[in-house]
């Protein structure tokens, strides 16, 4: 394929250079790093002055008893640790109900997201309309509207039941609380599709123009043209909606709040609940910072399969 | 869509007569399908704007219809009035603000961070690259109280500094998605102008940002409307009513324990999407044209 | 080519800068000093009052702010409003970075915690110099913002729970209006009778929502926390368990939803069953009236009736400050904070423009004072409380400190769901209730 060539020759060319020379290498290495630091400069001076000291202090938090309203703490070592994962019946539930929308709600929702994306990705009249009218959902956010609005839907006399002539209490039955909002995520696949189309528009034309010559037809060229070339998208969108997906929040806390049973008490919904609830924000700061760790090792376990599956036009490394 | 055209053009090989029979049918295929998917997925908002016009009396009597039995604007009049006296023009003015000045400054830095990332080979990239991810990956509840502390240390209550200062450092998110374009770009064509003396900044601007306009444009679109709705950061930090942007004021409308205007909230709800659901058909715009146009000549 | 790089980034940044610089200042001129609220340059006192709310009272209350400011044009009053889940992350917030407001709008339920933590000041001395001037307010409504005897809330309206009947559906089932004083009994054979004979629900409230179990202990002369918070407060489990039963009974007869509905339905007062005439009764707080009222549209008759009782028990209606204005251990003007609290109590004007939002007021004189102009579910709402007012039970000391997580981790998720959902028996969710409660208050307790 023309992108392994590429890569082939842009790998030469480095090779190439590193024999040439090694002096200019070593002047040019000390430039890169000089101009690399320069680059990312905005970001670190950010990190440093507005999010560096409140990461670290959640950390120390969450080995004390803070409670918000008193000023002082005391040191409690690791019981906070140790009460989630053995005194806490609903801290079990919440890792529960994240872990199976994380594992339900991502998949199909990227699925969809490049379905569509395929779909809208073509010049045919309307096409502007129709990914207007794809995206709107995705911009209804979390208000209380939305949450009066997904209660009507799936309310007794609402839609859902009217079309498929049920009576069931889609968001009160513990079975069906967690799929409504999984479907609600589904619905709002709008982010994940602007990037899949943002992808799909850099792959140059040239290469389908050049496989159809060649014979391929509609499926092969997605498989040997279209999914090669988008991976480092899909990559993207897996590594964030798996983040987004652990951290899911807005939509539990306005329409369910964890209800029935805590079938949908998502992790973050609990820790918001114990932080500014029940006021216990040395518990809550230690379970953030194991939320953070469980998505961090999910992280490093998809960064490391990419090397097997993602493709970049422009791989050195 | 390529694929589409490659197989009736197969057919035309075949069956010359159904050319014309099978791309009509094709098309009406297509639109039926998108059409009714589209319905669908619009079902939920046109709910929203019609309970929007619905009357107090019928409101809660005639829900599930989504046509009011009698239209009124009397929701919309009442929702824009505000608070005492403020009206949604001031929330509306402050949302575009907050929203208009923080995408641009997202969008700008992130693009510049992310070519550092993409493209740079610099000791600790991958240490300040996963340093960057952490970020998005502990919860926003447990930050807040340090975070509140810091600026109000600052004196910076009251004021936009808290919401807009720190994206002058960009937003993880926009960064790793402009670093995933931006790889997805062959390198010969930075080599190339490298090799023509253009030093990493020229390169950024005259071969990398061009071709990053989609990724661009989509970051924008997200983050005018992530900043939009966020309602937290305006909670913690603006304070002042005369500064409540449109997220936080139709938070305001809803009280459980007391008497809600239910019909202002879905008027002002059904306005809010206006303006992001305008941004986005303008933007989308060059979305479409985007890469397409310039091919990989750039 | 380098050269324009530097260029194009400095013009950038310039702009960014630019922009930030003039953040505050572009569309709505913020005042940066209001996160300063000490005196002004121009010698005026500037007054901090938070609250939560609805629209409607966020324009009462900025009305009176104004009517108050009119009176001292030495005082400027900075107020900020939240709805009620927003407002409790914000305060909590500000206290933990020292920034409470002068004022705030406190709750019953959360008074104690408050007060535990030292973020809320005494009134008392200004009840003592006249500051503060309660000569129309009974004692009784003033109860409830004590705590070990030291005032710290001003109670801002009173509220009872009532339970709403539909006149015409109970004419239709040709049943007599129930005593004041029914018992669960009563209750029980009421509501299934009206859903019998008319097919629909017969009563459509929250029955196992935390009001209810407290108004069983009330009832019969104890309260559900001891007396310094760290435990339960009555011994015998058997009135909630036989309560429990009841409720499943008529869950289980159709009588009222099922739990899955009552989930599914969501707790506002607007969407209640009642409002669409698929049941025949609910219950509200007595100041949701109103709300209720015009949800129904016009044309619709309700009854107002005090809470069931246990079989024996005294009333299980108390007069509830609805809610509370409080001045906070961090305020900088305490003393022009009592003076704008005794307006908003006292003032006849500033409440002919609050007119009852936040309940029934607790002057008489201003209560006299509106009676006149009140509407007619407003009218229902005065009557109601007038009409219970001299045989409620005293009103129960304030919620432990740990009552908010008893409720949120204990109380619904391993109590009441598991029981109504059928995966415990009754006897089983109180003994549970029994030991984690003993366990989560002694730990708030601290």
């Amino acid at each position: 394929m023309s992108e392994a060539l590429s890569v082939s020759s842009s790998s030469q060319h480095a090779n190439d250079q590193r024999r040439q020379s090694v002096k200019p290498h070593k002047k040019r290495w000390r430039h890169d790093n000089w101009m690399g630091y320069l680059f990312i400069s905005p970001w670190l001076i950010a990190f440093f002055a507005f999010t560096f000291i409140p990461i670290i202090a959640s950390l120390v938090l969450a080995f004390t008893n803070y409670d918000v309203l008193s000023p002082t703490w005391r040191w409690v070592g690791l019981e906070n640790f140790e009460r989630m994962f053995t005194r806490d019946p609903r801290y079990i539930k919440s890792l529960q109900a994240t872990f199976f929308y994380a594992f339900t709600a991502i998949p199909l929702r990227l699925i969809f997201a490049l379905a569509v994306a395929m779909l809208l990705n073509t010049n045919r009249r309307m096409v502007a309309g129709y990914r207007a009218a794809y995206y709107a959902p995705s911009i209804v956010g979390g208000s209380v509207a939305v949450a009066v609005m997904w209660r009507e839907i799936f309310g007794r006399n609402g839609l859902i039941n009217a079309v498929f002539g049920t009576d069931v209490a889609w968001l009160g039955n513990p079975n069906t609380a967690i799929w409504t909002l999984i479907l609600l995520a589904v619905w709002q696949f709008g982010s994940p599709m602007l990037i899949f189309l943002a992808g799909l528009k850099q792959i140059p034309r040239e290469f389908y123009e050049a496989a159809s010559i060649d014979g391929a037809n509609g499926w092969q060229q997605f498989w040997r043209i279209t999914l090669p070339l988008l991976t480092p998208i899909i990559f993207f969108n897996l590594v964030m909606q798996l983040i987004s997906g652990f951290m899911v929040f807005t939509q539990a806390f306005v329409i369910t709040g964890g209800a029935p049973l805590d079938t949908t008490l998502f992790y973050a919904l609990y820790i918001y609940q114990r932080a500014f609830v029940s006021l216990q924000m040395g518990y809550a700061s230690a379970m953030a910072w194991v939320l953070l760790i469980i998505i961090a090792v999910l992280t490093v376990l998809v960064f490391r399969s990419s090397s097997y599956w993602v493709f970049y036009s422009s791989q050195e490394d | 869509m390529e694929t589409v055209s490659t197989a009736s053009g197969r057919a035309a090989v075949r069956a010359p007569r159904s050319v014309l029979q099978h791309k009509t049918f094709r098309t009406v295929i297509y639109h039926g399908v998108v059409a009714g998917l589209g319905y669908v997925m619009l079902y939920p908002i046109l709910w929203l704007f019609a309970s929007s016009f619905k009357g107090r009396a019928e409101i809660w009597t005639n829900v599930s219809s989504l046509i009011p039995q009698q239209f009124t604007l009397e929701n919309y009049i009442n929702g824009w009035r505000g608070f005492g006296g403020i009206t949604f023009t001031t929330f509306y003015l402050n949302s575009f603000f907050y929203a208009g000045v923080g995408t641009l400054l997202a969008v700008a830095a992130s693009a510049v961070v992310a070519y550092g990332f993409a493209r740079i080979n610099f000791t600790g990239r991958r240490f300040w690259f996963a340093c960057m991810l952490s970020t998005l990956m502990l919860p926003v509840q447990v930050q807040i109280i340090p975070q509140y502390i810091v600026f109000s240390q600052l004196g910076w209550i009251n004021t936009f500094y808290p919401l807009l200062l720190p994206r002058f450092g960009g937003q993880a998110f926009f960064i790793f998605m402009i670093m995933q374009f931006i790889r997805g770009i062959p390198r010969d064509l930075d080599e190339a102008a490298e090799m023509d003396g253009c030093g990493k900044g020229g390169v950024f601007f005259r071969i990398i940002l061009p071709q990053i306009t989609p990724a661009l444009i989509t970051a924008a679109i997200f983050s005018f409307y992530w900043t939009w709705e966020d309602f937290l950061s305006p909670l913690i930090y603006l304070n002042a009513p005369r500064l409540y942007t449109v997220s936080l004021a139709l938070r305001a409308f809803a009280d459980p324990s007391g008497t809600t205007d239910w019909g202002a909230i879905f008027a002002m709800s059904s306005l809010s999407l206006v303006p992001v659901f305008v941004i986005f058909i303008l933007f989308q715009r060059f979305l479409v044209e985007g890469i397409s146009t310039t091919g990989l000549k750039g | 080519m380098r050269h324009k790089f530097w260029l194009l980034l400095a013009v950038l940044t310039t702009i960014a800068l630019v922009f930030a610089a003039c953040a505050p200042a572009a569309p709505a001129a913020a005042p940066e000093a209001a996160s300063q609220p000490a005196a002004g340059g121009d010698g005026k006192i500037e007054l901090r009052i938070a609250w939560w709310g609805s629209q409607n009272r966020h324009d009462r209350t900025i009305a009176v702010i104004e009517q108050f400011e009119q009176l001292h044009p030495n005082i400027d009053i900075v107020y900020e409003f939240a709805g009620w889940g927003d407002y409790w992350t914000l305060m909590s917030t500000q206290a933990a970075g020292g920034n409470l407001a002068d004022i705030m709008q406190q709750d019953y339920a959360r008074l104690e915690e408050w007060v535990s933590r030292g973020l809320l000041a005494p009134l008392d001395d200004f009840v003592a110099d006249g500051t503060l001037n309660f000569a129309n307010v009974s004692e009784s409504s003033l109860a409830g913002g004590r705590l070990g005897g030291k005032l710290y809330g001003v109670n801002l309206g009173t509220n009872s729970m009532t339970i709403v009947i539909d006149a015409d559906k109970l004419a239709e089932a040709g049943l007599e209006t129930p005593n004041p004083d029914w018992t669960f009994d009563e209750f029980e054979r009421v509501a299934t009778e009206l859903h019998e004979k008319l097919g629909i629900y017969g009563f459509t409230g929250n029955l196992t929502n935390e009001q209810l179990w407290k108004n069983i202990y009330l009832s019969l002369g104890q309260w559900v926390y001891n007396e310094d918070g760290t435990g339960l407060g009555y011994e015998d489990d058997q009135p909630f368990i036989d309560y429990l039963k009841m409720v499943k009974r008529l869950q289980d007869a159709g009588v009222t939803q099922s739990r899955e509905q009552e989930i599914a339905a969501g707790g506002s007062v607007e969407t209640d069953l009642i409002v669409t005439g698929q049941s025949a009764m609910t219950y509200v707080w007595s100041n949701q009236i109103v709300a209720l009222t015009s949800a129904a549209g016009e044309g619709r008759n309700f009854i107002l009736l005090p809470m069931p009782r246990p079989a024996g028990g005294a009333s299980a209606n108390y007069l509830k400050p609805s809610m509370f204005f409080s001045i906070t251990s961090q305020a900088r003007h305490p003393k022009e904070a009592a003076m704008f609290i005794d307006f908003f109590t006292n003032n006849v004007d500033a409440n002919k423009v609050l007119m009852a939002e936040r309940g029934v007021p607790v002057s008489s004189e201003v209560r006299a004072a509106l009676e006149p102009l009140l509407d007619a579910p407003q009218k229902m709402m005065f009557d109601y409380i007038a009409s219970i007012e001299s045989s409620v039970s005293p009103i129960p000391p304030p919620d432990a400190p740990g009552h908010a997580d008893l409720i949120n981790n204990v109380y619904w998720p391993l109590v009441i769901d598991p029981f109504m959902f059928g995966q415990q028996s009754a006897e089983d969710a109180v003994r549970i209730l029994r030991e984690e409660a003993n366990i989560v208050l002694a730990a708030a307790a601290r």
